[in-house]
């Protein structure tokens, strides 16, 4: 190279030579994949911003895939759930939450037109086999996940057929029986599952012979006897019970005739029963519930524990809900209702810390009733069981359901469930614990991640578009087959896929890579360690934190030095 | 034979033929060699923490490069990219003088047209270079018709030498040169229209882009690349030392410059406006004042001066609105919220729906 005379020259690039990267005061930039707000809500643990981002590359069979290793039921999930998800999706600040409920009942739907195959394999013939009480969605989903671990699975249950609360519980406007069909008939031909109808615990076998004969037992009774239920001492004679007339309906399609009735409860199958009384005949129904309505001012403790488009629905229809009351007095004619007093009541903070009901004097007024139908839930049949129940429940106190070495319990029988997801996410977690207890370990641990607030992602960089509504038939239409909430399809399910923030995970959107003045962001074609396509040359980064403050899923986040 | 196994051993050990001397072989690139974009300014460059223009000059050289020279003006951007011996650039780069970087590119691209070759030049200045003390060079670089794109980084005030106002340096901000206080609110004196100054020399295009707005920006740059001719380019790059903000803000600063119409993006093509970037929602000027120190003296609550001095900038911001016609018209995939929004895989301005 010619020699100049004057001046300087630098070969090119030399500036690498220098590492500006000790420039960093206090903070650096790391990749944290925090827990998207859905996926810590699902109580079936499913990691919807996982699933959702399989759509949005396209592959709706991956999304299946990914959604199917928590949770085996969604075509039933994505109709029954309340979506817990869709109430903690940081998007409902922005444009309204993401319609995750209908994303996962068309996948569930597509994966049973299409056949897809569960990510299963057919245990060792060898493999330990753990015995499961109840096919409901607990014991259903606690079968699936010991094959997932490569258990047997053995399950017994007491009716002529599988389904448990699904098939007895939920009207088939909510959950069509083909739909519910389908899905449990696809599951319980994985190879490895064994189904014993007809069996009942505690006549049909024992807890300890169960014991004897199988590696773990997992216990998804579900709750089938109704709580006592009077007031003040009253009960009318001709009283029914809430569940047990649901599923009388259910059986036979005919309600007992009544013109007023009052259904004294707050849970979904108080709602699904308002609505069925309703379209039966009934003229007035009126749902009267401690709890309050969903609202701005509502405490979200206090807010009634339904679907909430059940509710929406219910309202549509004509019922009415008196909220924040409670049945006071029946008023009796000989020993049939005429009518309820209804008086006010909140449940209020006490001194022990604990929330009591206060009822108010003054508001006492009287309904016109010929019916009062309690929902005020139900309790674990003791049968076979005693003397693992405290109280109405099992209350295992931790997550894995344990109840004695190698014995779980699942779903509704916790006194601290009462969804189906709930008892969904119960299966897999005991069969979990199941599985390391059989191999000698102890208890999983928990993923114990952070969860992804919405101050913590950019919401610069998101398009606003509008939530998908799904078709519904109109509320006079509505009749006791056909099915309310109608399918989005698929253009809708992979345009919804798209409004996902993806919420503590990366988005591969290049920002970090695009907008570093020091080029100290890399970007790779294979995955990183992390599972993200970039890395941080931590020679170069003077940790300036824009590509933090520009990431618009928070998955870099600035960090003290010493981390 | 033995070659044979040695073949084989090659094969096995690379998975293909053995590369030739000159072929760059996979296996042995660094990351930082693999990233799929053009390096023309590199890392360990001495730009502070959030350095808005570092951005603006990367951002340029890889939508530009390879095949260019650049002259470059006195200013941050050369000290902080040059500390002899050693060269963040990767192209070939001079330095003169402050005043005279059009003017060092004139001979650049005059050398290069003598010697039949097709090498782009780039002149780089910083607002200092461009709006003052470079200006004539940079008028006659334009009046000569010379085949360079000129691309001013524009910080608002002389950030090398200590923060003192330019020509540049918006209405009522603080600088070490005209500080606020007791007789004034910053700067007495307006930012200079240089763009419409530029756009009367009737060359074939000038615009303005912000570094918060990269794929518009980098559009803009190759957009001057491919036109015969002088191209202008001003590249709004906040300086979180000087404007006195977070380092982590430089992006949502810029941002809210162009939101707020304080900063408009617009391209002119032979004097006449072509193109807007038209804004989605507009902002209030506060919104951006209130992000940096520079402006602290105008967000003081019951100050009747700073009332007056924001009720002014307001004023300036919509007579940008109003004369460029910036106000957005329901939504737009080229508007200021369209050409930000990303999805998996990338920014989705330009991606074919």
């Amino acid at each position: 190279m010619t020699v100049l005379t004057r001046g300087a020259y630098a070969a090119p690039g030399t500036s690498l030579n220098f590492k500006t990267g000790n420039w960093r005061s206090t903070e650096k930039p790391v990749h944290i994949h925090a827990k998207a707000p859905c996926h810590a809500a699902c109580p079936a643990g499913e990691d919807q911003q996982a699933w959702f981002a399989k759509m949005q590359e396209g592959h709706a069979q991956e999304a299946w895939l990914n959604l199917v290793t928590a949770n085996p039921l969604p075509a039933v999930t994505g109709r029954v759930c309340p979506h817990p998800c869709e109430t903690a999706c940081n998007r409902a600040a922005i444009d309204g939450a993401l319609a995750i409920h209908n994303v996962e009942r068309w996948l569930g739907d597509e994966a049973i037109a299409r056949g897809w195959e569960y990510p299963v394999d057919a245990p060792a013939p060898d493999a330990p086999a753990v015995a499961v009480i109840g096919a409901g969605p607990g014991g259903l989903s606690a079968a699936y996940h010991c094959l997932r671990r490569g258990l047997k699975a053995e399950i017994f249950e007491a009716l002529p057929e599988a389904g448990g609360l699904l098939r007895s519980g939920i009207p088939r406007t909510r959950l069509p029986r083909e739909t519910l069909n389908a899905e449990i008939e696809r599951l319980l031909a994985l190879p490895g599952i064994t189904l014993r109808l007809h069996t009942r615990l505690g006549r049909d076998v024992s807890l300890d012979e169960l014991n004897q004969s199988h590696a773990a037992v997992l216990l998804a009774p579900g709750c089938q006897e109704s709580k006592h239920w009077d007031v003040q001492g009253a009960v009318p004679s001709d009283l029914h019970e809430g569940l047990a007339l649901l599923r009388e309906f259910m059986d036979h399609g005919a309600f007992p005739e009544a013109r007023n009735v009052v259904v004294h409860g707050g849970g979904n199958t108080a709602v699904d029963l308002c609505r069925l009384m309703k379209r039966a005949g009934s003229e007035h129904v009126t749902l009267i519930t401690a709890s309050g309505l969903p609202g701005p001012g509502t405490d979200p403790d206090d807010i009634i524990n339904v679907v909430p488009r059940e509710l929406e629905e219910a309202l549509e229809e004509g019922i009415e809900i008196l909220d924040h009351a409670t049945v006071n007095r029946l008023i009796m004619k000989g020993s049939k209702v005429t009518g309820v007093e209804v008086v006010s009541l909140k449940k209020e903070p006490g001194s022990d810390g604990r929330k009591r009901r206060v009822s108010f004097e003054g508001t006492e007024r009287v309904l016109p009733a010929d019916m009062v139908i309690p929902c005020i839930g139900e309790r674990v049949d003791p049968e076979g069981l005693n003397h693992l129940l405290d109280g109405n429940y099992f209350w295992p106190g931790t997550p894995w359901g344990k109840l004695e070495d190698g014995v779980y319990g699942i779903g509704d029988a916790r006194g601290d469930r009462g969804t189906v997801a709930g008892a969904i996410g119960d299966g897999a977690k005991a069969a979990e614990a199941a599985a390391t207890y059989i191999a000698g370990g102890q208890d999983p641990q928990l993923d114990t991640r952070e969860e992804m607030p919405a101050a913590g992602l950019n919401p610069v960089y998101y398009a606003l578009s509008p939530r998908a509504e799904p078709p519904k038939v109109p509320p006079d239409a509505r009749d006791f087959g056909t099915e309310i909430e109608g399918d989005i399809g698929r253009d809708a399910a992979m345009a919804e896929a798209q409004r996902c923030l993806s919420c503590g995970n990366c988005l591969a959107c290049d920002n970090c890579w695009t907008l570093c003045p020091d080029n100290a962001v890399i970007k790779t074609q294979e995955l990183a360690s992390d599972g993200s396509h970039y890395l941080f040359d931590l020679d170069y980064c003077k940790g300036c934190g824009l590509c933090a403050h520009e990431c618009p899923t928070g998955y870099i986040q600035m960090v003290p030095e010493t981390a | 034979m033995q070659d044979q196994a040695r073949l084989a051993e090659l094969r096995q050990k690379f998975g293909r033929e053995p590369a030739a001397p000159t072929e760059p072989r996979p296996g042995e690139r660094t990351p930082r060699e693999a990233q799929p974009r053009f390096r023309g300014l590199e890392s360990g460059h001495r730009a502070c923490q959030g350095c808005g223009e570092a951005l603006a000059a990367r951002l340029v050289m890889e939508s530009a490069g390879p095949d260019v020279m650049v002259a470059n003006a006195t200013g941050c951007l050369e000290v902080f990219t040059t500390p002899w011996p050693q060269s963040a650039w990767r192209v070939p780069w001079i330095h003169s003088l402050f005043e005279n970087s059009a003017a060092v590119a004139s001979g650049m691209e005059a050398a290069m047209k003598a010697k039949g070759k097709n090498t782009k030049v780039l002149a780089f200045g910083g607002d200092g270079g461009t709006y003052d003390i470079g200006f004539q060079a940079l008028s006659g670089m334009l009046e000569r018709y010379h085949n360079i794109l000129y691309v001013c980084y524009d910080n608002e005030a002389y950030m090398n030498t200590g923060i003192q106002r330019s020509s540049s340096t918006p209405h009522a901000a603080t600088t070490t040169t005209s500080p606020a206080g007791k007789e004034r609110m910053g700067k007495r004196h307006l930012k200079k229209d240089l763009l419409s100054i530029i756009a009367a020399h009737h060359i074939p295009y000038a615009a303005s882009a912000s570094v918060a707005y990269p794929q518009d920006l980098q559009r803009k740059v190759r957009y001057a690349m491919g036109i015969d001719g002088p191209t202008f380019l001003v590249v709004h790059s906040p300086c979180p030392l000087g404007w006195r903000h977070a380092s982590a803000l430089t992006i949502e600063v810029a941002r809210k410059a162009v939101e707020c119409g304080l900063f408009p993006l617009v391209e002119l093509e032979r004097g006449a406006v072509t193109n807007i970037m038209p804004i989605r929602q507009v902002r209030p000027v506060t919104d951006y004042l209130k992000l940096q120190g520079r402006f602290a003296h105008l967000t003081r609550d019951g100050d009747p001066r700073a009332q007056e001095e924001r009720d002014h900038l307001q004023a300036l911001a919509d007579y940008n609105i109003q004369v460029f016609g910036l106000a957005g018209d329901g939504d737009d995939p080229a508007d200021t919220a369209g050409v930000t929004t990303v999805g998996r895989g990338g920014p989705l301005a330009g991606r074919a729906s």
